[in-house]
This record gives structure tokens, sequence and C-alpha cells, in this order.
């Protein structure tokens, strides 16, 4: 009598169920590679995820103006935003994790994440 | 039996499934506003626990009445302790301004004056007391005339509640300061709300109230030139505090003109871009960050070690300097160069 052993049809669907559990392992802890996704928060507004994977401009509308965004596969920056200072246009490309910028006259950060385990915060 | 054995395999791996799926789920609810002339970012834990709208509320109304009493230019209880104090007379003054000053007498002993709230006056000159800062800087006879013995904070007399100004050009200012306060009078509100564990940030500047049940937390440290310094873990109730050349300033004739002015040159800071102090009192942490600035790269390990500061880091042109203690907690950015040891002295 075989009752204790395990048939081919057993090992079969344990194996795939194994599978499944290392995938999504990998996909849950490997750091991801270069930046994947803008982060836009403005004030009083919940925060805009706008994923890092073609060319487009986007505008976003704040209390001085528009601060226009541009986004490329893996970076993103704050190409023209209100202020005589330009301090969030000087941070330039955003492509590594936790890289941001802020405009102050607009009230909105921009932050790319992707690798690495997330931050709770940014000091800047 | 072999169905069993079968059965406890595939809950096993379902088990290990929901632990992999489970990691993404946010542990912490985010707020922002702009509030105290900034950027204000607010991380609670544990999520889903708190009002968030109501928290957010009474963070931003206690900011705001904060931001308005020590305004160093705008109308408030600053501003009109500023026009009493110039006229040299006793009086009595506002409550919410007392605290400031005491903590700026405090920081400007332990800074041997070079962190000195009694100049405002020298930082006006410059152009910094304007939203938008801009030129021309001051001339040289104006700045003579401003260096040729200037104020201190021993130039307050208080007795009680009264105040006196003993030097015609004392003009507080507490830039460098009076954010420090204001993050830990909002972390005292955040504990009276009942909140467990947060992390404060005002404008790049943080403190954590708590931690997390099973982690510490996790922060980026932006560089100055952009991208990634580096990340720390903090713990509960320590506040970081950065003090840059980048922050406030202009251009004026192709040089750029910050706004932490040295009062031994009466002169923008030079040689230091930035300055980074780990504390757990925020006030002490922000007051140093700026000291450390306007000290150089030479000097600045000497006054961290006048203010009590083990945890400090400095950004220059070509490096970044830690103290030792400093050093082994920030894990630097991807393809940062090691940090330059410096010992205090």
């Amino acid at each position: 009598m075989n009752a204790g052993r395990l048939r081919w049809g057993d090992a079969l669907i344990g194996s795939l169920a194994a599978g499944i559990v290392v995938a999504a392992f990998v996909l849950a802890y490997t750091p991801a590679g270069d930046a994947r996704v803008l982060v836009i928060s403005q004030a009083g507004v919940a925060p805009q995820h706008e994923p890092l994977d073609r060319a487009r401009v986007l505008e976003v509308q704040g209390p001085a103006g528009i601060t226009r965004i541009e986004i490329e596969p893996g970076r993103a920056r704050c190409a023209d935003s209100p202020g005589r200072q330009d301090i969030c246009e000087s941070s330039g490309w955003l492509q590594a994790h936790g890289d941001v910028a802020v405009s102050l006259p607009n009230r909105l950060t921009l932050q790319v994440l992707g690798t690495d385990p997330g931050f709770d915060s940014m000091h800047y | 039996m072999r169905r069993a054995t079968t059965l406890t395999l595939l809950l096993l791996l379902a088990t290990l499934l929901l632990a992999a799926c489970g990691r993404e789920e946010p542990d912490t609810e985010q707020l922002g506003f702009y509030a105290f002339g900034t950027l204000v970012d607010l991380s609670l834990y544990p999520a889903g626990q708190y009002d968030v709208e109501a928290i957010g509320t009474a963070v931003q109304e206690e900011l705001e009445i904060l931001h308005t009493s020590w305004h160093a230019w705008e109308p408030g209880s600053l501003g009109r302790t500023n026009e009493l104090l110039a006229l040299q007379g006793e009086f009595s003054a506002p409550p919410s301004v007392l605290p400031l000053i005491e903590r700026g007498r405090e920081m400007e002993a332990l800074s041997e004056g070079l962190f000195n709230p009694a100049l405002g006056r020298l930082v006006a000159a410059w152009g910094f007391h304007q939203d938008d800062p801009q030129g021309p800087p001051p001339d040289e006879a104006t700045l003579a005339e401003l260096l040729d013995a200037p104020p201190s904070m021993q130039d307050i007399e208080r007795n009680g509640v009264r105040l006196r100004g003993n030097h015609p050009d004392l003009q507080l200012d507490f830039g460098g300061l009076a954010k420090g306060l204001a993050v830990e009078r909002v972390l005292d509100l955040l504990a009276e709300l009942g909140v467990e564990a947060a992390i404060f940030n005002a404008g790049g500047d943080l403190m954590t109230l708590g931690r997390p049940e099973t982690r510490p937390w996790r922060v980026g440290i932006r560089h100055p030139h952009g991208g990634v310094l580096g990340s720390i873990e903090l713990d509960a109730g320590e506040a970081l505090f950065t003090s840059g050349d980048y922050e406030r300033g202009y251009d004026w004739e192709g040089e750029r003109i910050h706004h932490v002015i040295d009062p031994r040159t009466g002169r923008p800071s030079r040689g230091i871009d930035s300055a980074t102090v780990l504390h757990h009192d925020p006030a002490l942490a922000d007051a140093a960050a700026t000291t450390l600035m306007i000290a150089g790269p030479e000097a600045w390990p000497e006054y961290a070690r006048k203010m009590g500061i083990d945890h400090a880091l400095v950004v220059l042109e070509d490096r970044i300097e830690a103290t030792p203690a400093l050093a082994d907690r920030v894990q630097p950015g991807r393809d940062r160069e090691p940090f330059v040891v410096r010992e205090l002295p």
C-alpha cells in the first residue's frame, strides 16, 4: 500500500506552489533597479503616483502658478516652476531612489522611488 | 496520511505567500500641508488608528500661531518686542517670545557668540527680511557700522516677564532656532493627542516621536548638490536638522549670497555647504547646525564639542566629513565616497 507516499500529481502541485512562493518573495524583496515611480505631494492633496515608464510632461497647478514636470523612462525633473530662485529646477534630474525637488511657492515636493526600502521621511 | 501531508505543505506555502505579499502594506499614514512658511509632512504610526484630519488641523493651527508670534519681520509678538527693545525702556514681554529669548541666550553662550539671534539688523541688511530675498548686499560702510560693537543677547535685561533692551541696534531674529522650538511644541501636541509614534518633518528638518513596534524609522538624507547623501535609522525622540547655503539666498554679480551670516565677518559664511546635526533636543540641533556652518571647515569639530554635539556631518565642496558617532550611523548612498571622519577635539 502506498498511502504514506506522494504521487506525481501531489509533487507537481507542491512544486508549483513552492515556485509561486519563491517568485512572490523575489518580487517583494529584490531591489527594483532604477527609479520606478514619481510621487507628487502637494499640500492638502492626496499624493499622486506617476510611473516613470514613458516620456511625457505633466502640469500641476499650485497657489503660485503651474509647475511643469518632465518625465522620461527612469527619471523626472522639475522643468519649470514659479519662484525667482529656481530652487525646484536646480535639483536637476531625479533618478536615484529618494531624489527630491521642492517648490515652496507651489507647496509641492517631487520624489522618485524605486530601489532600496522606502524611507519614512526625507531630510533635506 | 498522504492527503494530510499534502494539505500541510500547501498550508505552509500559502502562509509564506501571505508573508511575501504583506510586505508592501505601509504601516504609516502620511499627511502633508503648508505651515510655518514651509512644507510640513507628518508620518503617523500605526496606520488606520488616528483621526488624521483632526490631527492635521490641530498641528496646522499650532504652527500658524507660532509662525505669527515668532516671525522676524512680519507684525506679531516678536515684531512688537523688537520695537519695544529698540526704545530701551522696560516693558512686559509677550509670553510667547520668552522661551525664544531664553534658548537664544543659551545657544549664544554655548556657541561662544557664533550663533547670535540679536543680529537681526545685520541679516536684514543682506536682504533676508522679506519672503523673496534679494540684493543689493550692504556696502562696506554699512557693514563696518553694523560690526562696530554689535549687539548680543546679553544686551537684553530680564526681570520676570519684564524686558529692557540695552543696545540701539538690537533686533531679534530667531532663524536657526524657531523651527527647532516649533518642532518640540508639535511633538508635545501629538503626544497630547494620543499619537503613539510619528515623524514630524518641517521643510526637511525632522524629529521622531516614539517608533514603530518592530522596526526603526528610516530616513533618507538629501545631498545639497542633488541625489541622496545617505540614509539613517532613527530611534524614538531623535531630531535631525540641517543648515545649508541652498535654503535661502540670491545671486548677486555672479556670487551666491546665502542667509547664514557669520557674525565675525558680517558676511555669508564660507567653506561649508551644509551642516547636519542629530540630537534629542531639536532647538539645540537647529542652532548647532547653523553654528557649525558658520564655524567653517577647520573649526566645526571644536564648536560641535563646545555645544555638546556628538553626531554631526558637514558637506564641503569635495567631501563629506562626519563625527565618528554619526559616521557609524549614516549609511552612505549609492556611488557616494565614504565619509572623512573628524574626531572631536
